[in-house]
């Protein structure tokens, strides 16, 4: 079945004002970052713990680190805010893709194309940084690579926002030569692989090492616990902003039902 | 009038330009809890830093 011809297209009436659209996708995003911070509060924090332990040791053997700015219990605080806020945040940032890129999100309703859109964001923006340059806890991380370190993260962020924009076009290419949807689905899963494979490849890796006194297991429970965190984050953005959105779209335009 | 046998394409939302602006303001500040090491708010920025420390590890942004 061809591309629908442009006098076929029926613009539908249901597009929901913007500032509507934003209030409940933020709406959602505040719940995203309080669930996160809330998988912070009871995970997160557990898998940092062993690491300051390390922290502390050193310098309890190598003199004199500088005395703390806050006590941990601001800092676990800290942390739970800083959730809050990157899921206010980057609700914000999906209230105006979602606007913009709606009509193109291959799903039936706004619930599919918000849910499609943050699963999206957590693969763009969370599981593709985290196989690439991968969260650390504490006690790991060299002071002097930090802008390095920065720098190829961002990178990998901004170039996963681009394979997302070529797979789309792509879609869009295959799909306007009557290009059938199985189809077209291999062929952007294979673009969509072949990119992210040569970020991962060609991209340098993280310059620092892990510490000798800092177990795999301590890195590892501590990489698994943010990706986690940022997995509810995206979850939530998804399936209660999409819940959210679908309600509005039906409250809008009640002939549509 | 309720079946129509055309492909209904959802309408873009038009994104005001306050919207743009508000989200660039997000941003900005999503930047300076997550990576700002000094560079933007100086020695108030080690005390940004230092509270939001333990955020910025477990959304996986580079830390020294």
């Amino acid at each position: 079945m061809g591309f629908p011809t442009a006098s076929a297209e029926v613009p539908d009436s249901t597009a929901p004002p913007f500032g509507a659209l934003l209030a409940h996708i933020a709406a959602a995003g505040l719940v995203a970052g309080a669930l996160s911070g809330t998988w912070s509060l009871l995970i997160t924090e557990r898998a940092i713990e062993p690491a300051l332990a390390i922290e502390e040791a050193r310098s309890a053997t190598g003199g004199g680190d500088a005395e703390e700015m806050f006590s941990r219990t601001t800092q676990v605080l800290g942390g739970l805010l800083g959730a809050v806020l990157a899921g206010l945040v980057l609700s914000l940032v999906v209230a105006v893709v979602f606007a913009g890129i709606r009509h193109r999100l291959p799903a039936r309703t706004d619930f599919g194309r918000m849910v499609l859109l943050g699963a999206i964001g957590f693969v763009v923006l969370g599981l593709l940084p985290a196989l690439k340059i991968p969260a650390n806890p504490p006690a790991v991380g060299e002071p002097g690579t930090v802008g390095t370190r920065t720098a190829i993260y961002g990178a990998v962020l901004a170039s996963g926002v681009v394979v997302a924009l070529l797979v789309s076009a792509s879609v869009s290419v295959l799909r306007s030569r009557g290009v059938g949807i199985p189809m077209t689905t291999i062929a952007a899963v294979m673009v969509g692989a072949v990119l992210v494979a040569l970020i991962l490849v060609l991209f340098p890796h993280s310059p620092d090492t892990i510490p000798a006194d800092v177990p795999a297991a301590v890195v590892w429970d501590f990489r698994l616990a943010s990706l986690g965190q940022l997995a509810v984050m995206w979850a939530t953005l998804g399936l209660v902003g999409g819940a959210l959105v679908e309600r509005l779209t039906r409250r809008s335009a009640p002939a549509a039902g | 009038m309720t079946a129509t046998p055309h492909a209904v394409i959802p309408a873009r939302v038009h994104v005001p330009a306050w919207a743009w602006l508000l989200t660039a303001v997000g941003l900005f500040v999503l930047y300076l809890v997550t990576q700002d090491n000094g560079t933007v708010l100086s020695s108030a920025g080690d005390m940004a830093h230092e509270f939001f420390h333990d955020a910025r590890h477990s959304l996986g942004v580079p830390c020294h």
